[in-house]
């Protein structure tokens, strides 16, 4: 709660909020107060109202998305009524998720000073404040670059940089790093934490844990209402309560709670209130773990025909930079790989030699086989399904079961064999019923499903998925991957790009990690959760509970192994 | 992929005022314009290239060789089939050339070319919001200005999203070769909406980052970057507007037209 002694920021008293051509209320009597120089992170799943929350704030809402909103909203003192957007610019700074959209200029300076252009900024007083603006981001001797040659931190950077120049004292960011890369993700921290130390007022809407332990307060919305608001230790610590709401917990707080320890908010705490507990000679168990993996890589048979293989492959774009050098990989046919790498590393490139989309300059792809560049396109798609990174890259129908049907319509296949094929995938994905509904105006969860259904009919033996969980909330990635789980013990072959940890360490067996356009590591997740040096190298770390369990010398890959490997001995 | 055709060089046309640079362009595209004659259009051609050599902008060419020889073949090839009168030196059925005709079609090519040859010195000199801030200081509204300059930087951005999503599609066994020309425009139907699509949801994000920037704001607009009217700068303006007058009069006395 705010301190008495410190000036209001926000204020928010009852506030609900419905947009314009919906029933349903988005905010539902908000109640929020927060304090000058006060960080505050919100989490919850979609559709909880964050976002909305967000816009209120620089009046987005209802200013430009127009609806009914009833209560109040009093940014430093003073009620927000009749204010355009723009006339909040120099007061509430929003920082919003998709970077491409938030730059307009053609270099980095022009860009950090087109906010200042518009409020009337005197020249001389730009010049002072873009280099300092630039240097709270790290940016300085970026000032000629073109943004479009930025990597995704950076854009994210100056975007934060260019809202930084008009001096607001509160900054709203909604889910800055959804769409970075791991090490894009700490810049962003980083900058926060600075931001943080430098007095501004933060409303910070994160997935992220690492955005939460910062904060001075963490509040949890659902469906439209804040449904918890304290430290970040005490709601982090209540994991059945964010699982609840579509929040994932930190694996620290799903072993404290599993174990009872009290009052361990950080792995180092965890770690010393287990060892009060565990007894050293029971140590024996968890090496029990390491040599009976529960998921090692079904085959590792290389005498037999693999489903895809690639031999040397060397690759660059047109630019000349190197995406690609001496990248070899052996796909069989029961893999369940995770493809794990800094964005630039090669992953993508690669996988896009998997299909055909890009053939080598040097080297070669087979297929069961035979050369990728001697089979036509479709031949190929019938066998190598490739879901790419935004569904709405290849959404087009007007209704989900001409969606799904387009990939058999596109190989001639019979009436009654493409009704079928296309009634199973919409089945696995979850998506009967739905055949009328038009794509989109289907969530972001179901787009992504529906996106994989319609590769799904045309029954691939190997699908390949380029961040699959980016930009869903934690119930609709568990989703989606329970999805993959189902169709790997069903004999697809899966290969997923991915950033997120526990993702790879829960459902992958096989990790291949690259870096700058090499593979550094390929084999079992367990061994590769194991090269730490490797890992760093890579801008990659294991699960919190992996690096908990490596702390006593084994290498869990989710909260129940460790338990088990823990808890057996303990009842025995 | 490089965004645009700008290329940061240390020119005295890169030097020049925003609004010179669009008026002397805009000279030149008058004094091509109103040639007919081959012995017309060459010195403007020529005067083009040195230009283009001033400002270091044959990578730009180099560039888009394809499309200059392409306008240049085309505009040859269907003004000399077209070109109705002169003394016919081949006749074939209904094809009938004449002197003239080819004289007016090498006229055009070289024309077209030229247009062509200025465009390019003038966006590989001119950053966009050169651009902007020109198309402001000869009347433009600044919303107006800034919009169609955002145009401009966004096109790469669809091209982009339009490769991806014929990725995405072939693989879904799309075939892009397949049926007659009617066939094919409908096969783009799964191209367009996603990239159309885009555009809408990406258009709407701008508009309200924009206004996030105080784009809009109900207060007057200050400059970064001031553009001063220097000597050099009259002198070039003269020199692009005295060679548009030129051609002009020439014109109007029928010297640069092909006679029939």
């Amino acid at each position: 709660m705010a301190a008495p002694d410190r000036a209001e920021a926000i204020r928010l008293d009852h506030l609900s909020f419905a947009y314009a051509d919906q029933d349903d209320l988005a905010l539902r009597d908000i109640v929020l107060t927060v304090a000058l120089g006060e960080m505050v992170t919100v989490m919850g799943a979609t559709g909880a109202g964050k976002t909305t929350l967000a816009k209120c704030l620089n009046r987005t809402v209802p200013a430009f998305q127009p609806g009914r909103l009833t209560g109040s909203i009093r940014i430093l003192g003073q009620p927000l009524q009749a204010q355009g957007v723009a006339d909040m610019a120099g007061i509430v700074g929003l920082v919003s998720q998709d970077f491409e959209a938030q730059l307009f200029a053609t270099n980095v300076v022009q860009e950090v000073v087109f906010g200042m252009e518009q409020l009337g900024v005197p020249p001389d007083e730009m010049r002072r404040r873009a280099p300092r603006a630039l240097a709270a981001v790290g940016l300085q001797g970026f000032e000629q670059r073109d943004p479009s040659t930025l990597s995704g931190g950076e854009k994210q950077r100056l975007a934060i940089a260019a809202t930084l120049a008009l001096q607001p004292r509160i900054l709203v960011f909604d889910e800055p790093t959804t769409d970075l890369d791991p090490l894009g993700k700490l810049e962003i921290f980083a900058v926060l934490a600075a931001m943080r130390r430098e007095g501004y007022t933060l409303v910070v809407i994160e997935h992220e844990i690492a955005a939460a332990e910062q904060a001075d307060r963490l509040i949890i919305m659902s469906k439209g209402r804040i449904v918890c608001d304290d430290t970040p230790a005490t709601v982090l610590a209540r994991a059945d309560f964010l699982l609840q709401h579509g929040v994932r917990p930190p694996d620290r707080s799903r072993v404290a709670q599993a174990f009872g320890l009290q009052g361990a908010t950080s792995l180092d705490e965890t770690e010393a209130a287990l060892r009060a507990r565990w007894n050293p000679a029971q140590q024996a168990n968890a090496a029990v773990i390491s040599a009976n993996p529960t998921n090692t890589p079904a085959t590792n048979d290389l005498s037999s025909t693999p489903l895809v293989e690639a031999q040397s492959l060397a690759f660059h774009y047109e630019s000349g930079a190197a995406a690609l050098t001496d990248v070899s990989l052996r796909i069989a046919a029961r893999d369940f790989i995770a493809l794990i790498g800094q964005n630039g590393s090669g992953k993508t490139t690669l996988a896009k030699h998997l299909n055909g989309l890009l053939h080598p300059q040097s080297g070669r792809v087979q297929l069961f086989g035979r050369d990728l560049r001697d089979l036509p396109m479709n031949t190929v798609a019938a066998d190598v399904g490739y879901v790419f990174q935004n569904p709405d890259h290849q959404i087009f129908a007007a209704t989900v079961l001409d969606e799904v049907a387009f990939g058999p319509h596109n190989f001639a296949l019979g009436r009654a064999e493409a009704a079928e094929r296309v009634h199973s995938a919409l089945e696995a994905v979850g998506l009967l019923g739905l055949e009328a509904a038009d794509p989109f105006l289907l969530g972001k969860g179901e787009r992504q499903r529906l996106a994989v259904a319609s590769l799904l009919a045309m029954r691939p033996r190997l699908l390949i998925l380029d961040e699959p969980t980016t930009g869903l909330d934690y119930d609709e990635q568990r989703r989606m991957m329970d999805l993959l789980a189902r169709l790997h013990s069903q004999g697809m072959a899966i290969l997923i790009i991915t950033h997120s940890p526990w993702v790879v360490a829960e459902y992958a067996e096989r990790g291949v990690l690259m870096s700058a356009g090499r593979v550094l590591f390929d084999g079992p997740l367990r061994d590769l959760f194991a090269e730490d040096a490797l890992l760093a190298r890579a801008h990659f770390h294991a699960p919190e509970i992996t690096r908990l369990g490596r702390r006593f010398g084994f290498t869990p890959l989710s909260v129940e192994e460790f338990a088990n490997a823990i808890g057996d001995k303990q009842h025995a | 992929m490089p965004l645009f055709l700008y290329i940061d060089r240390p020119t005295a046309l890169h030097r020049l005022n925003p609004t010179v640079k669009v008026l002397g362009m805009l000279c030149f595209f008058v004094a091509a314009f109103v040639t007919q004659a081959p012995v017309a259009a060459l010195p403007v051609a020529a005067l083009v290239s040195v230009l283009i050599t001033m400002a270091r902008a044959w990578p730009n060419v180099r560039r888009l060789r394809f499309l200059f020889l392409m306008v240049f073949v085309m505009t040859f090839v269907i003004w000399t089939l077209f070109f109705r009168g002169g003394e016919p030196v081949l006749v074939c059925g209904p094809v009938r050339i004449s002197a003239a005709g080819l004289r007016f079609a090498l006229g055009m090519a070289i024309k077209l070319d030229t247009l062509l040859g200025v465009g390019i010195v003038f966006l590989s000199t001119t950053k966009i919001e050169e651009f902007a801030y020109a198309l402001t200081r000869v009347g433009m509204p600044y919303k107006l200005g800034f919009t169609m300059t955002l145009a401009f930087r966004l096109v790469p951005v669809f091209l982009d999203a339009g490769a991806t999503v014929v990725q995405a599609q072939r693989c879904r066994g799309f075939n892009f070769d397949e049926g007659n020309l009617l066939q094919r425009m409908r096969r783009y139907v799964p191209v367009i909406v996603p990239v159309f699509m885009g555009a809408l949801r990406r258009a709407d994000g701008m508009a309200m980052a924009l206004e996030a920037r105080g784009f809009q704001a109900h207060m007057q607009r200050s400059a970064f970057e001031h553009f001063p009217f220097r000597r050099s700068d009259a002198a070039a303006l003269l020199a692009a507007v005295a060679v548009a007058a030129l051609y002009v009069t020439l014109a109007y006395f029928g010297y640069t037209s092909v006679p029939r």
